[in-house]
C-alpha cells in the first residue's frame, strides 16, 4: 500500500501498449526543404517535414512564412518495425549527409498516436 | 474614398451575430468596405473536413486583411485550433494586444495604457509534442533567433510610429537560459536600432506581480508566445475583461483581427453578447488600414453609449441585445440619439 503521494501517484500509473510506428528527424541545413525520395530509407518514408511547428512539405506554403535551418522531419514506418531498423535509418541518413541535430522515436500507446501533429 | 475589400470569418457560437452587429456600426461610419465572408472552424469540418478551407486561406491570401469572430478550440483532444492554425499559415508573427482603460467603466485604476506585443508563432504552440515514455510527456520551446528579433523590432516600430515610450522585455532567462536567454538577446539587439526609446527586462512572475499592483508604470512589452497568451488576458481583465479586449494578428503581408473571447456556444442565436470586443478590433483595422477618421467616429459613439448605459448588455448592467446596442451605436454616429 502506497505510504507517500509519490508512491501514490507512481501506483495510479496505467501500464499500455506500446508500438514503435515512426521516428522524427531534426535536420540541420541551409539548403531549404529537405528531400526524402521513397524508397531510399528502407522501411521508413517521409509523411510530413515542418519547420517551427508549421508543415512546408507536402501542401500549399504561405510565401509569407520565415522559416530556420531547423526542420522536424516525420518519418512513418511502412510495416512493422524494430529499434534495430532505426539504428540502420539513422546510419542511412548519415551516410547521405543529412546533418541531424536529433531523433525521436514515435509510439502508439495503445494503438493511439502518442505525438502531436503540424500544424 | 478607396474602397476596402476584407475578408468576413463571422466563426463559430455567437460569432455570425456579434459579427453581423459590428458590420452594421463599421459600415455606417463612412468608410468604404466590400465583405467576403467565408468559413472557419468546426462547422467547415463536417463540410470539408478542415477547419480551414483552401477557399477561405485563399481568400485571405488575396484580400491581405480579414476581421475574424470567435471561434471554439477543443480542449485536451481533438483537432487543432482554427486561430493558432490561421495564425500558422500566414506567418502572423505579431500578435497585438492593447490593454487601455475604456474611461466610462468602472475600474479600479486611474489609468492603464499598455500594448503587448505576444510572439505569435513559436515557443511551446510550435506542436512538437511526444510521450517519450509511457508516463513521461514532453513539448519542446521552440525559440529562435528571427522570431525573437522580428517580434521585438515590429514593437520598438510601432512605437516609435505612436509615440510609445518604454518598451520592455518580458521573460524567464533566469531560469531558461536558453531559450528566454535567446529571447531577450533578440531584444537587445533589436533595441539598439532604436536609442531614443526607454528598454528594459522584466521577469514574468514579477511582471504579473506587478501589474495588479501597478500597471500604469508599463507602456510596450514584448513576450514569447506563451507568457503573451497568458499576460495579454491578465491586462485584459485590468480594464474590463476580454468583453472589450482588442486583437490584431500581423505578418508581412497579411493582418487578422480577432476578439480574443470565446465563441459561447450556450448563447449562440440569443443575441444578448456584447460585441464590444469585435468591434474595437474592427477599429484596430480601420486605424490598420489607415482610416483614422472612421475609427475615431466610431470609438467615440461606442463611449458615448457605455456612458449613457441606456442600450448596453447585460454584461455591463443593461438589457439591450446584440443588435440594439450596435444600432445605438450607429445612432450616436449618425445624430439620432
Amino acid at each position: 500500500m502506497a505510504t507517500t503521494f509519490s508512491e501514490a501517484a507512481k501506483a495510479t500509473r496505467k501500464k499500455k501498449v506500446i508500438k514503435l510506428v515512426g521516428v522524427d528527424m531534426y535536420i540541420v541545413t541551409e539548403e531549404g526543404i529537405p528531400k526524402f525520395p521513397d524508397g531510399e530509407f528502407g522501411p521508413f518514408k517521409c509523411e510530413f517535414i515542418s519547420n517551427r511547428g508549421t508543415k512546408v512539405w507536402p501542401g500549399f506554403v504561405s510565401p509569407d512564412l520565415m522559416m530556420v535551418n531547423w526542420y522536424r522531419c516525420r518519418f512513418m514506418a511502412t510495416g512493422d518495425v524494430t529499434d534495430a531498423d532505426v539504428d540502420t535509418f539513422l546510419a542511412v541518413l548519415t551516410k547521405k549527409g543529412w546533418w541531424w541535430s536529433a531523433a525521436q522515436k514515435l509510439w502508439t500507446h495503445d494503438g493511439e498516436p502518442a505525438f502531436s501533429k503540424a500544424y | 474614398m478607396a474602397q476596402h475589400v476584407v475578408t468576413m470569418l463571422p466563426g463559430e457560437g455567437t460569432g455570425p451575430e456579434i459579427c453581423e452587429a459590428v458590420r452594421l456600426v463599421i459600415d455606417a461610419s463612412g468608410v468604404d468596405i466590400k465583405w467576403e465572408y467565408e468559413e472557419i472552424g468546426l462547422g467547415c469540418l463536417e463540410k470539408y473536413g478542415t477547419l480551414l478551407p483552401d477557399k477561405t486561406i485563399k481568400n485571405i491570401a488575396k484580400n491581405k486583411v480579414a476581421l475574424k469572430g470567435p471561434t471554439t478550440t477543443p480542449v485536451g483532444t481533438g483537432h487543432k485550433s482554427a486561430n493558432v492554425t490561421l495564425r500558422k499559415v500566414f506567418d502572423l508573427f505579431a500578435n497585438v494586444r492593447p490593454a487601455k482603460l475604456i474611461p466610462v467603466l468602472k475600474r479600479p485604476w486611474d489609468k492603464i495604457d499598455i500594448i503587448n506585443f505576444r510572439e505569435n508563432t513559436e515557443d511551446s504552440y510550435a506542436a512538437i509534442e511526444h510521450m517519450v515514455s509511457d508516463e513521461v510527456a514532453q513539448c519542446l520551446k521552440v525559440i529562435t533567433w528571427p522570431g525573437s528579433y522580428r517580434i521585438a523590432d515590429f514593437a520598438f516600430q510601432w512605437a516609435r510610429a505612436n509615440g510609445r515610450k518604454k518598451v520592455y522585455c518580458v521573460h524567464k532567462a533566469n531560469i531558461m537560459k536558453m531559450t528566454d536567454g535567446l529571447f531577450l538577446d533578440a531584444f537587445r539587439e533589436a533595441a539598439k536600432k532604436y536609442p531614443e526609446i526607454e528598454t528594459g527586462d522584466v521577469i514574468v512572475d514579477n511582471c504579473c506581480m506587478q501589474l495588479v499592483r501597478n500597471p500604469a508604470q508599463f507602456d510596450c512589452l514584448v513576450l514569447p508566445n506563451l507568457y503573451g497568451d497568458i499576460l495579454t488576458d491578465l491586462c485584459a481583465g485590468l480594464v474590463g475583461g476580454l468583453g472589450f479586449a482588442p486583437g490584431a494578428n500581423i505578418g508581412d503581408n497579411c493582418s487578422i483581427f480577432e476578439a480574443v473571447h470565446g465563441s459561447a456556444p450556450k448563447y449562440a442565436g440569443m443575441k444578448k453578447v456584447n460585441p464590444s470586443a469585435v468591434l474595437v478590433s474592427g477599429i484596430m483595422m480601420l486605424r490598420w488600414l489607415k482610416e483614422t477618421a472612421a475609427a475615431d467616429r466610431i470609438e467615440k459613439a461606442m463611449f458615448a453609449v457605455l456612458h449613457e448605459g441606456k442600450h448596453v448588455t447585460y454584461d455591463v448592467g443593461g438589457t439591450a441585445t446584440t443588435d440594439e446596442y450596435a444600432q445605438a451605436i450607429v445612432d450616436k454616429m449618425q445624430g439620432k440619439a
